[in-house]
């Protein structure tokens, strides 16, 4: 598991990609309790696992698919797709710009 | 009349017209009104009830706030989905509802189930019925605790790794974390998708096999269902069956020593029964809390990417410390420029802890060990330690990571404190009946000495 230094730039790198935005005191905080945390997990190294296969799921399962012309039991009015929004106009949801 | 009656006894007053379906529901509500000011174990309650339908026959349940419910507030304990009122319903409330069932409300958790003691939520944390000053353990922490407190004969409650049976240990109830793909996860916000399980708390053993063969079963909406027959646990529980019993030194370590002294009080009874005890090897549980944390952080990443706050919910700048702390280091361990290949390597070590049990239940039929080291926690001593959850869940990670089924019921209490101590029974994939089994003729030969009932005399009607 070779892995570099976590520093606090690479804390708010990572919490940009996620989509959240850190105070600095929350990314010293974050890098600290972090660095806590993966020097605990560092003990899966005690175990040899080079010819292991890796498991996803704990039971076998397989992908399930409709029948053609089955009946959608899941389908959302038009009034319960926007139920829940503060963003909408003319049945659509309004999203921030991306391009101009 | 009712207090402290089991759901399996209600049933029947209702059956047999000496209590109607109204009565029942107003008298769990009255007491929600009494007691949950002090305990903020439900977050929302259901009032809908409508006395017109009296002639159908109603049992009242409590549903853990990570279930949707159609028409019915559902926040995952998060400010996130405050206002969210979800546009369909989980199967685990469908088939509920479809059954006898009336949801009397939804019970508080740790915010998005990130957590062992319900004190991450963003709406207050619950209050341990036993003792008000102390977690009622977590994530299913207001499930537990209403069950405890009798603020409903039962409730649903969802594992990830310990998130049923650890607060049902801390709160003194019956709790079952079933088989992985046991129990449909659709409609349970996602927190884990490789390891989420939903799941009874519950007084007694019978009520646990009455829900179970309720919810039970394939799903069409849940593809990680398996399509395996589900028996009639009510009946199966009741066979007089003899059983192999595993124990292991692996399990006893670090664990409190009036807690190991209800485990060998319990071995002797078990020995009385006719049972046959038998020492086994298991793997320290101690790499099941890193596996865990591996690959529930990635997954939560992975899950909570969805809200953005555009079709539902508020913005992501509503989550909390521990959410954000969880999906950073989630990211980390899939970014192969920090962490790279642990990803995988906690997935091999999940192979390896299956392995394992499967050579152990070569030799045994069920293990049983404590549920928890410690008894229940002061509020506040989890914030201190930023990983403290996973290690008061250690005992009840591995099966989570083998997706075996497990149980824990109460066995005893603390001597200064009195506090409730919790025991668990693992079993074979898809052998619930098995654990509810052995369960049972605990409670019918020990009555959980006393614990359950014990805790309800705290709060009379």
């Amino acid at each position: 598991m070779g892995r570099k230094k976590l520093s606090k730039k690479d804390v708010l790198h990572l919490a940009k990609l996620a989509g959240l935005t850190l105070t600095e005191d929350e990314a010293i905080k974050y890098k600290k309790q972090l660095k806590e945390t993966i020097s605990y997990i560092e003990n899966l190294e005690e175990l040899e696992t080079t010819k292991i296969p890796p498991t996803s799921h704990s039971i076998s399962i397989t992908d399930v698919f409709f029948e053609d012309g089955e009946k959608n039991e899941r389908l959302f009015s038009l009034k319960e797709v926007f139920q829940n929004t503060k963003n909408k106009e003319n049945n659509c949801f309004k999203v921030k710009k991306i391009f101009e | 009349m009712l207090l402290g009656k089991s759901l399996v006894f209600i049933l029947e007053l209702l059956k047999k017209k000496k209590v109607s379906t109204k009565e029942v529901i107003d008298y769990f509500l009255k007491r929600i009104d009494k007691y949950n000011p002090k305990i903020n174990a439900y977050l929302t309650l259901n009032k809908t009830y409508n006395s017109y339908e009296k002639d159908k026959l109603k049992l009242p349940i409590a549903i853990k706030d990570n279930f949707c419910t159609k028409g019915i507030k559902t926040t995952a304990s998060s400010k996130v989905l405050e206002n969210f009122i979800p546009p369909y319903e989980s199967t685990v409330t469908k088939r509920l509802l479809n059954g006898y069932f009336y949801i009397l409300g939804k019970t508080n958790l740790d915010a998005w189930a990130h957590g062992s003691s319900t004190e991450t939520s963003d709406f207050k944390a619950t209050k341990n019925p036993w003792d008000l000053s102390r977690s009622p353990g977590g994530s299913s922490g207001g499930s537990a605790a209403v069950v405890s407190s009798y603020l409903a004969p039962a409730a649903i409650g969802s594992e990830t790794a310990g998130s049923i049976r650890q607060p049902a240990s801390w709160s003194g109830v019956v709790g079952l974390k079933p088989t992985y793909g046991r129990v449909s996860r659709y409609g349970l916000i996602a927190m884990a998708s490789s390891l989420d399980c939903p799941g009874p708390l519950t007084l007694t053993t019978e009520d646990s096999a009455f829900i179970l063969k309720i919810i039970a079963g394939k799903d069409k909406f849940d593809a990680t269902t398996a399509n395996w027959e589900v028996p009639d646990y009510v009946s199966e529980i009741k066979k007089r069956k003899k059983f192999v019993i595993g124990i292991t030194e692996e399990y006893l370590k670090g664990v409190d020593e009036e807690i190991k002294k209800s485990f060998y009080q319990l071995i002797d009874i078990l020995k009385k029964l006719g049972h046959q005890i038998k020492k086994i090897k298991l793997l320290s549980p101690k790499y099941s809390i890193s596996v865990y944390t591996i690959i529930q952080r990635a997954e939560v990443s992975s899950n909570l990417a969805r809200y953005d706050g555009i079709r539902y919910g508020n913005d992501r700048s509503f989550f909390g410390s521990e959410a954000k702390r969880r999906i950073i280091l989630g990211i980390q361990v899939l970014a192969s420029r920090f962490f790279g290949g642990s990803y995988v390597k906690a997935q091999k070590v999940r192979t390896l802890i299956i392995e394992d049990f499967k050579r152990v239940f070569k030799e045994v039929d069920l293990v049983l060990a404590p549920t928890t080291p410690i008894a229940a926690l002061k509020l506040g001593e989890f914030e201190k330690y930023p990983f403290f959850g996973e290690i008061m869940d250690v005992l009840a990670e591995p099966a989570a990571i083998a997706g075996i089924c497990a149980i824990n019921f109460p066995f005893g209490l603390t001597k200064k404190e009195s506090l409730p101590i919790g025991l668990q029974l693992m079993g074979r994939w898809f052998e619930e009946e098995n654990i509810l089994n052995l369960t049972y003729q605990i409670e019918k030969e020990t009555n959980f000495l006393g614990v359950i009932e014990k805790g309800i005399r705290n709060y009379p009607d």
